[in-house]
C-alpha cells in the first residue's frame, strides 16, 4: 500500500512540472512587452521596469524563469492583477465559494447519478432505464450555459423561488440552483457509467455465487453488485472535480457567484492574461491534488490495487 | 455395490429421438460476416442509427445548401429597424437585437460549429491513435514517456486549457478570418483532448498484442510494423471510433461554451456559440427568447445526432452490452 | 436404504431460453434422481445442457432461462416454480453450489473469510465472533493450511487451488443436503484437481452430503460417482450405474465418449498400436525429405536426423519486487535440453508455471532465450543474420496455439487467414494461392465453403483446423502445438488429434506438442519431457513414462489422470 502511495506521489511531480511548463510557455507566447503586459499596458518608469524585471526574473534564461514559475505556483505567489491586488488574495477571497459550490454539485451528482444509474442498471431495458438514457443523452447535448439560463429563467425569474443571481453576500441556499446546473453537466455521464457498471456486475460469476450462498437479494445487491460497481464510479466522480471547476467558470458567471470561476471570467473579459494563467495554474494544482486523492481512495476501495 | 435404486435404473434414450450429429460439422447456411459487416447488418435495422443519420443529413444539407432552409442570403447587413422584429413570412423566428434573422443565423452558424467538431475529432483521433498504438505496442520507455506526456495534458481540464490557449492566441492573432478562427479553436481543443483517445487506444493495443493471432503472424514472418498495421490496429479501432463519434458532439458543445466566455470563434464568424453568446442579454429580461432557443435547439439536435450515431455504432459493435 | 425417499427427483424437466420470439430448449425432458448422501455425475460436452440443468435445480438460471415443463422435487416438494422466498430458504442451507471458475467466483473486494461468514449469517448458522471462529474451522476442513491468516486475506492473494478450497468451504458452510459441483476442478492443474476432488469426496462422505457433479470428463465422472447421467444436446441419452455404462455403453453417443475420452483411451492398447503405425510412416516420409534437403543447396537446413536440437535453454524473467526498485530474477526455464527426431513427436508435459509454453515460444523464436541455444536442422536460430535467412526459418517451423478464439484474427476471412503466410512469403500468383488454400482446407477436412467465413462463425474445433491449415501453408517440417487441443471438447479433441496424426504420417511432419494433459500424450507422442518449475524432471519414450515412470512427480501426474484405474470392457 505504502509503495503504491509513494509511487503515485512520485508520478505527480512530472505531471505538475509538465503542466506548469505548458502554462508557462503559453504565458511566454503572449506578444508584446512582458513588462507592459504585467503592468496592464500602462506606461511605466524605468525604475518600476527594472523592479518588475527583477521580481519576475525576466532577464534570466527561460529555463530559470520556468523554474521560478513552478516555485511561485507551489508557494502560491501568483503575482498581481492590473489593479495591484495579489492574485493569491483574489483566489483566497473567491475560492471558498467555489469549493462549497463544487462540493454541493459533487454531492448532487453522486447521489442522483449513482441512484438513477443503479436503478437503470438493475432494471435494464425497462421504461426507467430507457427514459434515463434519453434524458442523459439530452443533457450531454445541451451546452451547460443554456441549461443554466433556462433554469435561471424558470426558477429565478418566472417562479421566483430563488434569486436569479447570487451576489457577494452568498448563502448556501443561494448556491443550490447553480450547484444543480453545475451537477447536470456531469451527472449524465455518472448515470451511464453506474448503469454499465451495475449491469456488468449483475451478471458476474461471483454474484451468482453470492446468490447460491442463500443471501437475500438485498444483500446481494448491496454487498456484491453495488459495492463492486462503486469502484469505477467513485473514481470517475473524483476526477470530475476538474471539469466541475471548469464548469464553475460558466455557472458562476451566469448566476454571478463571487467564486474563482467568476474571477477568471472577469480577467478574461479584461484581457488580463497573466491573471487568467495564474488562476488556471491554481485550478490545475487543485485538480492534480484531487486526482492523487482519488487514486488513494481507489486503493482503499479495491484491495487488488494496493499490491500493484 | 448396492443394488440399483428406484429412479436410477439403467436408461438408454431411444436412438431415433436422439440422433447423433457429425462431430463438429460446419453449418453451411450461415452468411459470411465479420465484425464490421455484422455491425452494419445490425445498424441497418436500428432505429437509433437511422434517426441519427436523418438528423446529420439535415445538418449536412444546412451546411452545404443553406438556401434550402432560408431565403435570407449569407452576410446580409442587418437593419436596425428589424431589432426584435416578430416572426414574419420568410423569418419564422423573428429577428435579433441587431436585426438579424434568427433562423438564418442558426442555418449559417452550422458550418463553423460542425467544422470545429469534425476537425477537432480528426486531429485528436489521429494523434491519439498514433501515440496510443505506439505506447501500447512498444511498451517500456516509449510507453512511459508517452503515458506521462499524455498525463500532463490530461491534468489540465479541457475547458480551462482552452481558455488559456485561446486568450493567449487572441492577443497574438487578433484578426484571422473564418478558417483561421476555426483553426485556433480546433488546435486548442485538440491539444488537450487527445490523451483520452491515446489511453483508450493504448489499452486496446495492449490487450490485442498478446493475443495468439499476433504471435501466429510473427511466426509466419510478418514484421512488427506489418503486424501493427494489419492485425493490431484494425482490431483496436472499434472502441476508438465510438469514442470519436461521441466526442465530436462534445467538441461542438465545448466550442459553444468557449464562445459564451468570449473565447470561441470571434464575433464576426457565424456560429451557434456566438448566437448563444449574443443571446445572454435577452435571458435576464425574459423576453425575445427565440434568440436563445433557436440556436440552442439546432446545436443540441446536431450534438444529439452525433452522440446517437456513436451509441448506435457502439451497440452494433457490441450487442452483448445492452442485451444481456 | 432402498426404501429411503429420494433427496432430489428431476422429472421430465425442460428448460428454455427466450431469444427474440423463439424459445431455445436447453434441457429437454431430463430425468434424474439423487438419494441422500449419494454422489451422481452429469457428463456432457459444452452446450449439452448439463450446467443449465444444475442451475435450474438451485433456481439460478441466467437471463431469460425458464423452466418450461416437468418438475424438480427436492425432498418431495416441487421447487421448479417456487417463489423467491422459498428458493432463498433452500439455497445455501439445503442446496449448496461449488462453481466452475475459482478465479471469477469470489468477490475480489471482500476478504475470503467475510465471504464465507456471509453464508453462515444468511443461513442463520452463526453470527458475530462465533461465525468468525466457524469460518476458520470451515477453511481448515476444506484443507486450507494456516486458515486463520487466510481468512483475513483477499482472493487475489490465493492461488487457484486455494480459491477452489475456499469455494468448497463456502458451499458446505451451511451444511446443505445437496452440493452441486459444477466442473469444480476443470480450471485447475491435474494434481491439484485430484487433491481437491479427493478432499471433496471425503468431506461429503463424512458429512453425508449428496453431490451432483457436473463434468465433461467421463473418466473423472466414473471415478467419483456411482451413478452417471450422460447428456447430449439437452437430452439425457443414457443413465445408470457408472461401471455398467463404462463397460457396456449402449447409446451411440456414450459409446463414442467411452472410446474417445483421453483419460480412458490412454490405457488402450489400440491407441498405442495406432500411434506406432503413424510414426513408422512419418519417419519414412521425413527421411525422404531429409535426403532431399541434404542434397539441395536451396533448402534451409542440412537434413540432420534431429531436426530440432535444444541445448541448455534458459529463460530468466525479471519480476517486479515489493519495492519499486527491486527486481527479482525468476527462472521460468532452467537449462532445458532435448532433441526432436524427424517425423516424430516430442511432448512437453507440465502443469501451469512449469515453463513449457516458454520453451515453445523460445523454440519459435518469439522470445529470446537468456542462455542456451536452439538448433534447427543444424542452424542456430540466434545466429541467423539476414532477414532472408530468418524468413526461411519461419517457413520451416510453424505454431498452432491453444486458444481457438484468439488464434485467428477476427477481421480476417478464413481465406485471408490461410493465405497470409503465402502472401507474406510471396508464394505464387493469386490464382495459385487460391488453389493452395483450397488444398489446405481439404487436408484439414473443412469444406471450401468456409473460405469466405470469419472466425466468429466457426466452432473451436473448426478454428483449430483453420489454424492448422495456416500452419501447413508454407510446408513446414516442424509444427509446434502449444496446448492445441486443450480448450476443445473431448470428441472434437480426439478428432483433431487424429487429424494431426494423419498429417504427420502423410507429410512426415515433426511435432513439438506442449500439453498439461498427460492423458492425450499417448495418442500423439513418441517421447515425453516432463517439466516442473522450469526444469525437465523426466525425459523418456512414451511407453516408459507410462509403464515405468522413474520420478515421483511423473507418477503423481499419472495417478492424477482421472479414471485411469477403471477397468473397461472390450
Amino acid at each position: 500500500m505504502w509503495w503504491y502511495v509513494a509511487k503515485r506521489l512520485l508520478q505527480t511531480i512530472p505531471v505538475f512540472l509538465g503542466a506548469t511548463l505548458i502554462l508557462f510557455i503559453l504565458l511566454k507566447l503572449r506578444p508584446g512587452d512582458p513588462i507592459l503586459n504585467l503592468a496592464g499596458n500602462k506606461p511605466v518608469s524605468p525604475e518600476v521596469r527594472d523592479a518588475l524585471a527583477a521580481q519576475y526574473h525576466l532577464d534570466d534564461p527561460l529555463f530559470v524563469q520556468w523554474f521560478q514559475f513552478a516555485k511561485n505556483a507551489l508557494t502560491f505567489n501568483f503575482g498581481e492583477t492590473f489593479a495591484g491586488q495579489p492574485v493569491f488574495d483574489l483566489i483566497k477571497q473567491t475560492f471558498p465559494v467555489t469549493v462549497v459550490l463544487a462540493l454541493m454539485a459533487l454531492t448532487i451528482d453522486a447521489v442522483l447519478g449513482i441512484g438513477i444509474g443503479t436503478i437503470a442498471g438493475l432494471r435494464r431495458n425497462g421504461w426507467f432505464d430507457s427514459s434515463a438514457l434519453v434524458v442523459s443523452l439530452l443533457l450531454i447535448s445541451i451546452p451547460i450555459f443554456v441549461v443554466g439560463f433556462v433554469m435561471q429563467l424558470i426558477f429565478g425569474v418566472k417562479l421566483g423561488w430563488t434569486s436569479p443571481t447570487v451576489g457577494s453576500d452568498w448563502s448556501v441556499g443561494d448556491l443550490l440552483l447553480p450547484a444543480i446546473v453545475l451537477a447536470i453537466a456531469n451527472f449524465a455521464y455518472t448515470i451511464r457509467l453506474t448503469r454499465t457498471s451495475v449491469a456488468e456486475n449483475l451478471s458476474a460469476d461471483h454474484v451468482r455465487t453470492a446468490r447460491a450462498k442463500g443471501l437475500s437479494e438485498r444483500l446481494v445487491i448491496r454487498n456484491h453488485v453495488l459495492r463492486n460497481s462503486l469502484v469505477p464510479v467513485v473514481t470517475y466522480i473524483g476526477i470530475n472535480l476538474g471539469s466541475l471547476m471548469a464548469g464553475a467558470i460558466i455557472t458562476e458567471t451566469i448566476f454571478n457567484v463571487p467564486g474563482i470561476g467568476n474571477a477568471a471570467y472577469t480577467a478574461i473579459a479584461k484581457g488580463e492574461t497573466a491573471t487568467v494563467v495564474a488562476i488556471v495554474t491554481f485550478m490545475v494544482m487543485v485538480y492534480v491534488l484531487m486526482s492523487l486523492l482519488v487514486d488513494l481512495i481507489y486503493a482503499v476501495l479495491d484491495p487488488r490495487i494496493r499490491y500493484v | 455395490m448396492s443394488e440399483t435404486r428406484v429412479g436410477q435404473e439403467r436408461f438408454v434414450a431411444p436412438i431415433e429421438e436422439t440422433p447423433l450429429r457429425a462431430i463438429d460439422a460446419v453449418n453451411v447456411d450461415e452468411v459470411p460476416e465479420n465484425q464490421w459487416k455484422e455491425a452494419w447488418k445490425r445498424l441497418r435495422t436500428s432505429f437509433l442509427f437511422w434517426f441519427a443519420v436523418l438528423i446529420l443529413a439535415v445538418i449536412a444539407a444546412m451546411i452545404f445548401f443553406p438556401s434550402l432552409f432560408t431565403d435570407v442570403p449569407a452576410n446580409t447587413t442587418p437593419k436596425l429597424e428589424n431589432s426584435f422584429g416578430p416572426a414574419s413570412d420568410g423569418h419564422p423566428f423573428g429577428f435579433t437585437r441587431q436585426g438579424e434573422d434568427v433562423w438564418a443565423n442558426a442555418v449559417y452558424g452550422a458550418r463553423a460549429s460542425v467544422a470545429v467538431g469534425v476537425l477537432t475529432t480528426i486531429f485528436t483521433t489521429i494523434l491519439g491513435m498514433v501515440t496510443g498504438a505506439i505506447a501500447g505496442f512498444y511498451g517500456g520507455i516509449t510507453d512511459s514517456l508517452i503515458s506521462r506526456f499524455s498525463d500532463i495534458f490530461f491534468s489540465i481540464p479541457l475547458l480551462l486549457a482552452c481558455i488559456v490557449v485561446i486568450s493567449v492566441l487572441n492577443n497574438t492573432f487578433p484578426d484571422r478570418g473564418f478558417w483561421g478562427s476555426v483553426f485556433v479553436v480546433v488546435m486548442a481543443l485538440a491539444l488537450f483532448a487527445w490523451p483520452q483517445i491515446t489511453r483508450q487506444m493504448r489499452g486496446a493495443v495492449l490487450e490485442i498484442k498478446n493475443l495468439e493471432f499476433v504471435d501466429a503472424a510473427t511466426a509466419i514472418g510478418a514484421s512488427k510494423m506489418k503486424n501493427l498495421r494489419r492485425h493490431i490496429v484494425p482490431n483496436a479501432l472499434a472502441p476508438v471510433i465510438v469514442t470519436a463519434t461521441i466526442s465530436l458532439g462534445v467538441f461542438i458543445v465545448a466550442e459553444a461554451s468557449l464562445s459564451f466566455l468570449g473565447l470561441g470563434l470571434p464575433q464576426g464568424v457565424a456560429s451557434w456559440g456566438n448566437d448563444l453568446s449574443d443571446a445572454q442579454l435577452q435571458v435576464r429580461s425574459g423576453q425575445h427568447l427565440n434568440v436563445m432557443y433557436v440556436p440552442a435547439a439546432t446545436l443540441a439536435i446536431t450534438v444529439l445526432g452525433f452522440i446517437l450515431l456513436g451509441e448506435a455504432v457502439r451497440e452494433a459493435l457490441d450487442p452483448k452490452a445492452r442485451k444481456k | 436404504m432402498n426404501d429411503s425417499a429420494p433427496l432430489l427427483k428431476v422429472d421430465n424437466l425442460s428448460v428454455g431460453f427466450r431469444a427474440g420470439k423463439e424459445i431455445l430448449t436447453a434441457v429437454d425432458e431430463a430425468n434424474l434422481t439423487i438419494y441422500p448422501g449419494q454422489t451422481i455425475a452429469i457428463v456432457g460436452e459444452s452446450g449439452s445442457g448439463k450446467s443449465t440443468l444444475a442451475h435450474a435445480v438451485i433456481g439460478l438460471l441466467p437471463g431469460t432461462g425458464k423452466v418450461t415443463g416437468g418438475s424438480i422435487q427436492f425432498e418431495g416438494k416441487d421447487i421448479s416454480h417456487a417463489g423467491k422466498g422459498e428458493i432463498l430458504a433452500l439455497r445455501g442451507s439445503s442446496i449448496g453450489l461449488v462453481p466452475q471458475d475459482p478465479m471469477s467466483n469470489l468477490n475480489p473486494l471482500w476478504r475470503v473469510g467475510s465471504q464465507i461468514k456471509e453464508a453462515l449469517v444468511a443461513n442463520g448458522v452463526a453470527t458475530g465472533a462465533a461465525a468468525d471462529k466457524r469460518v476458520v474451522e470451515l477453511l481448515e476442513e476444506a484443507g486450507l493450511p494456516d486458515a486463520e491468516r487466510r481468512a483475513r486475506q483477499y482472493p487475489h492473494e490465493f492461488s487457484g487451488g486455494m480459491r477452489q478450497r475456499a469455494l468448497i468451504a463456502m458451499g458446505l458452510a451451511a451444511r446443505p443436503k445437496l452440493l452441486i459441483a459444477d466442473e469444480p476442478t476443470s480450471a485447475l492443474d491435474v494434481t491439484v484437481q485430484k487433491q481437491i476432488l479427493d478432499h471433496l469426496d471425503k468431506l461429503t462422505d463424512d458429512l453425508g452430503v449428496a453431490v451432483m457433479l457436473i463434468t465433461h470428463d467421463l473418466g473423472l465422472a466414473a471415478e467419483r460417482a456411482d451413478h452417471l447421467v450422460v447428456m447430449y444436446r439437452g437430452r439425457v441419452v443414457e443413465s445408470g450405474p457408472a461401471r455398467a455404462i463404462l463397460q457396456n455403453p449402449e447409446h451411440p453417443y456414450t459409446k463414442r465418449l467411452v472410446s474417445k475420452a483421453p483419460s480412458l483411451a490412454s490405457q488402450r492398447l489400440s491407441s498405442i498400436k495406432a500411434r506406432a503405425e503413424v510414426r513408422e510412416q512419418a519417419v519414412q516420409t521425413a527421411a525422404e525429405i531429409a535426403a532431399e534437403v541434404a542434397h539441395s543447396s536451396t533448402e534451409f537446413g542440412e537434413g540432420k536426423a534431429d531436426i530440432l536440437q535444444v541445448d541448455d535453454l534458459t529463460k530468466v524473467f525479471s519480476l517486479r519486487g515489493k519495492k519499486p526498485w527491486e527486481k527479482i530474477p525468476f527462472t521460468a526455464v532452467d537449462s532445458v535440453s532435448f532433441k526432436l527426431k524427424r517425423g516424430t513427436t516430442t511432448a512437453i508435459v507440465g502443469e501451469s508455471g512449469s515453463g513449457k509454453s516458454t520453451v515453445a515460444r523460445m523454440v519459435l523464436d518469439l522470445l529470446p532465450p537468456s542462455s542456451g541455444r536452439v538448433l534447427f536442422d543444424g542452424h542456430d536460430l540466434r545466429e541467423l543474420k539476414t532477414k532472408q535467412e530468418r524468413l526461411r526459418l519461419r517457413r520451416q517451423m510453424q505454431p498452432v496455439f491453444q486458444n481457438p478464439y484468439a488464434s485467428l484474427d477476427p477481421l480476417y476471412s478464413i481465406y485471408k487467414s490461410i493465405e497470409e503466410p503465402l502472401r507474406t512469403h510471396d508464394v505464387g500468383t493469386g490464382k495459385q494461392r487460391e488453389t493452395r488454400v483450397r488444398e489446405l482446407l481439404d487436408r484439414v477436412a473443412l469444406p471450401t465453403t468456409v473460405m469466405s467465413r470469419y472466425p466468429g462463425e466457426l466452432s473451436g474445433g473448426q478454428r483449430q483446423r483453420v489454424a492448422i491449415a495456416r500452419a501447413l501453408a508454407l510446408e513446414p517440417e516442424v509444427v509446434i502445438c502449444d496446448e492445441a487441443v486443450s480448450a476443445l471438447d473431448v470428441l472434437v479433441q480426439a478428432q483433431i488429434l487424429e487429424l494431426l496424426n494423419d498429417l504427420q504420417a502423410e507429410l512426415g511432419l515433426s511435432y513439438l506438442f506442449i500439453t498439461h494433459d498427460l492423458a492425450v500424450v499417448r495418442q500423439i507422442a513418441d517421447n515425453v519431457l516432463v517439466m516442473q518449475d522450469g526444469k525437465v524432471v523426466e525425459a523418456a519414450p512414451v511407453s516408459e513414462v507410462f509403464d515405468n515412470p522413474r520420478e515421483d512427480y511423473t507418477r503423481k501426474l499419472l495417478d492424477a489422470i482421472p479414471g485411469a484405474s477403471i477397468e473397461l470392457g472390450k
